[in-house]
C-alpha cells in the first residue's frame, strides 16, 4: 500500500526529524479486529532519511510499538517494548497512530543543506506461531528489526508506505 | 542484492551514529504485560460457540488455575498450545469480552480444525510383556467436509489372534447436517496364532466356534451414523467379512452383518476441580444369511464407564457384558487378560479361543499419577459354568503433551490366585 507524497510531512523536532501523517490508518483491517478481540498488535516502524537523491538513505530509524485495546474502556494503549520507558494509554485510534509516529524520530545532524526525502513503511508484526496471536518480543532489537525491513512483507502482513515531497532541513518546521 | 545491502547499509549506518541504545529489557526485570486487559480479571475461560471438547486434566486444571487470577497473555499462550496439541488443531486462537462484573473479562477460545489437512497420530500403543506390543499408526487428511485415513496396525492385544495389516476408511463429516455423518472402511489382516490358540482349534474345544484358523480376513463395513441428541449418537452400517482359509484349497467363508451401535457419552464440569464423565454404549453384530454370510451369528456387547475426578483423586468404574447366539468366528469371540481386562491374567491361560460369554468389571483409583487397579471378570461358553478371575495392579498414568489423547500408563499387574505370582508388566499409550 502507498499514498502520494504530499501525505508524509516532516517536521523538526531539536536534533532529530520526525513526521506526521494525517491521512495514515493503520488500525485498521484485520490488525484493527485483533485488538477488539483483546490480543497485542506489535507494529514496526522504518523512517528513512534520503540526501541529493532519493536511493541515497542516509539516515534510518526503527522501532517497534505494541498496541492493546482496553475492551472496557474501549481505548487503546501502546507500549514502545524495547524499554517500556515510553508508553501511553487511553487513546482514540488516531491518537494512537499519532503518539507512534511522534515516537519515530531520525537524527537530523548530519543531514546538512542538501534536497531531502522523508519516506516512512510501517508492518504490523508477524505472529511468532499461528496458534499465540498474542504474541510479544519485548527485547526486540534494532538489529532484528533492520532484518524485518530487508525482506519483502509476507502476504499475512499488513503493511503500508508512504513519501515526503522533497525538503530542505532548514525549511522544516517544529 | 539491494536486499542483500540494504541491512548491511542499514547496520552500518546505525553502528557508526548509535542513534538511540538497541537493546532489549536486561535479563533480571520481568517484561512487564504490554496487554492493556492485563489489569483485568479472568471471569470465565469458554469455548467459542459452546462447543465442549475433551481436554486432559492438566488442561483443564490449567485453565481453572487461570480463572479468577488477572489476565496474562503469556499463561493463555501456553494454553492454547497445550489444547491445540492436544485437539490437534489447525489453530487456537482467543478473544476477550467484557465480563459480568466490572473490572473482569472473558475468554473465549476458538479452535480452528478446518485449515489442517494433514494428520499423523499413534491412536493406540501398548506392551504387554507377556503378549508383546501393539501398535496402530494413522494418516489423515481432511478436504472440505470429507476425512480419509489409512492406517497400520498390529495387534496381539484384543483378539485371540494377532493381526497385523492396514486399513483405508472415509469419512463424510457431515450429509446435508451436522447429525448424520457417512463411513466406509476397508480393512485387510493377516493373521497369525499363538501355540495355545492351534493346540484349542486341534481338539475342537470348543463347539460354539464358527469357523476355524484363518490365514487373514478382508472386510468393507459401510455405515452411517445419527446423533440422535448431542450425547446419543446410533451409528447403522454393514460389514462384509471375508476369511481365507490356511489351506488354499478350501473355501473361504464369509461373516457378513448387520452393525448397530448405540452410544452415549456425557460428562459434567464444575469449577472446584470436580469432573464426572459416562460413556456408555451397546453394540450388536448380527450376521445373517439375506447378507450372504456362511456364518450366522448374533453377538450383543455393552460398555459402561463411569469417572469421578475431585481434585488430585479420582475413580473409574467399568463393566463389559456380552454374549453371542450361534456359531461366530474367533475374531468376534471374548476375550479377558489384555492390557485393558483382568490385567495380569494370560488371556491364553484363561482360554485360548475366547468364549461365547463374558462379564468383567473394574475399578481404578487414582491419585496425582499413581494408580491402582482391581479387575474382576469371567469368560466362558455357553453351557459352561464360569469362573470367576480377579487381578490387581499398580501403576502411573499421565499425560504425554502432543500425544495425549488419553494418557500413557505404566503398570505390573498381577492375577490373584493360589500359587505364585507371575507379575506382568504392561505399558500403553493412548488406550
Amino acid at each position: 500500500m502507498s499514498v502520494s507524497n504530499e501525505e508524509l510531512v516532516p517536521r523538526r523536532s531539536g536534533d532529530y526529524i520526525r513526521v506526521i501523517a494525517p491521512r495514515l490508518h493503520f488500525l485498521t483491517g484485520k490488525s484493527l479486529q485483533r485488538l477488539h478481540d483483546g490480543a497485542i498488535v506489535p507494529f514496526d516502524f522504518q523512517l528513512g532519511i534520503a540526501a541529493g537523491v532519493k536511493s541515497n538513505v542516509v539516515e534510518r530509524a526503527f522501532e517497534r510499538f505494541t498496541v492493546s485495546y482496553d475492551v472496557w474502556e474501549e481505548k487503546f494503549s501502546v507500549v514502545r517494548p524495547r524499554d517500556f520507558r515510553k508508553s501511553a494509554s487511553n487513546l482514540s485510534a488516531n491518537a494512537a497512530e499519532s503518539w507512534c509516529l511522534e515516537n519515530l524520530l531520525a537524527r537530523a545532524s548530519t543531514l546538512g543543506g542538501r534536497e531531502l526525502w522523508a519516506r516512512l513503511e510501517i508492518r504490523s508484526a508477524e505472529p511468532k506461531e499461528p496458534s499465540s496471536f498474542l504474541y510479544a518480543d519485548p527485547g526486540i532489537s534494532i538489529t532484528t528489526l533492520i532484518g524485518i525491513f530487508s525482506r519483502p512483507p509476507k502476504p499475512a502482513q499488513d503493511h503500508w508506505a508512504f513519501e515526503s515531497a522533497a525538503f530542505r532541513l532548514a525549511d522544516l518546521k517544529p | 542484492m539491494k536486499l542483500v545491502l540494504l541491512p548491511m547499509l542499514a547496520a552500518a549506518v546505525l553502528f557508526a551514529q548509535s542513534t538511540e541504545p538497541a537493546v532489549g529489557l536486561p535479563d533480571q526485570i520481568p517484561a512487564p504485560e504490554l496487554n492493556i486487559n492485563s489489569r483485568y480479571t479472568v471471569e470465565s475461560i469458554s469455548f467459542v460457540g459452546q462447543h465442549h471438547y475433551r481436554l486432559s486434566t492438566a488442561a483443564r486444571d490449567e485453565m481453572h488455575r487461570l480463572i479468577g487470577a488477572k489476565l496474562s497473555t503469556e499463561a493463555l499462550n501456553r494454553l492454547a498450545r497445550r489444547i491445540r496439541g492436544e485437539l490437534r488443531a489447525a489453530e487456537v486462537t482467543f478473544k476477550l469480552t467484557r465480563g459480568g462484573e466490572a473490572n473482569h473479562v472473558k475468554v473465549l477460545l476458538d479452535v480452528d480444525n478446518r485449515k489442517r489437512n494433514f494428520d499423523l497420530s499413534i491412536p493406540t500403543f501398548s506392551y504387554n510383556s507377556r503378549q508383546g506390543w501393539t501398535g496402530l499408526a494413522e494418516a489423515a487428511t481432511t478436504i472440505g467436509g470429507n476425512t480419509f485415513t489409512a492406517g497400520a496396525v498390529s495387534d496381539g492385544d484384543t483378539l485371540a489372534e494377532r493381526y497385523t495389516g492396514f486399513k483405508l476408511r472415509y469419512d463424510r463429516l457431515s450429509l446435508g447436517t451436522d447429525r448424520i455423518r457417512l463411513a466406509f472402511e476397508f480393512d485387510s489382516y493377516h493373521e497369525l496364532y499363538d501355540r495355545a490358540t492351534l493346540v484349542a482349534l486341534g481338539t475342537g474345544q470348543s463347539s460354539s466356534l464358527g469357523a476355524g484358523a484363518y490365514r487373514s480376513r478382508t472386510n468393507f463395513e459401510p455405515s452411517a451414523t445419527f446423533i440422535l441428541a448431542k450425547p446419543l449418537t446410533l451409528t447403522l452400517g454393514m460389514s462384509f467379512e471375508e476369511l481365507a482359509p490356511q489351506v488354499s484349497a478350501a473355501r473361504s467363508e464369509s461373516a457378513n452383518t448387520v452393525v448397530n451401535t448405540l452410544r452415549y457419552h456425557r460428562s459434567w464440569e464444575s469449577s472446584d476441580a470436580n469432573n464426572q464423565e459416562l460413556d456408555a454404549g451397546y453394540n450388536l453384530r448380527a450376521a445373517t444369511t439375506l447378507l450372504g454370510s456362511d456364518l450366522t451369528y448374533t453377538r450383543h456387547l455393552v460398555n459402561v464407564r463411569y469417572k469421578y475426578r475431585h481434585q488430585q483423586q479420582s475413580v473409574e468404574v467399568t463393566l463389559t457384558a456380552g454374549m453371542i447366539y450361534g456359531n461366530a468366528p474367533l475374531f468376534e469371540r471374548f476375550i479377558l487378560g489384555d492390557s485393558t481386562t483382568l490385567r495380569g491374567w494370560n488371556k491364553y491361560d484363561l482360554d485360548p479361543l475366547g468364549g461365547n460369554r463374558v462379564v468383567h468389571s473394574s475399578v481404578t483409583y487414582g491419585y496425582h499419577i499413581m494408580r491402582v487397579f482391581y479387575d474382576a471378570g469371567s469368560v466362558w461358553d455357553q453351557g459352561k459354568s464360569p469362573e470367576a478371575r480377579h487381578s490387581t495392579g499398580i501403576g502411573i498414568s499421565s499425560g504425554l503433551g502432543l500425544f495425549q489423547k488419553g494418557a500413557f500408563l505404566l503398570a505390573v499387574a498381577f492375577p490373584i490366585r493360589q500359587g505364585r505370582a507371575d507379575p506382568v508388566f504392561i505399558a500403553g499409550m493412548n488406550y
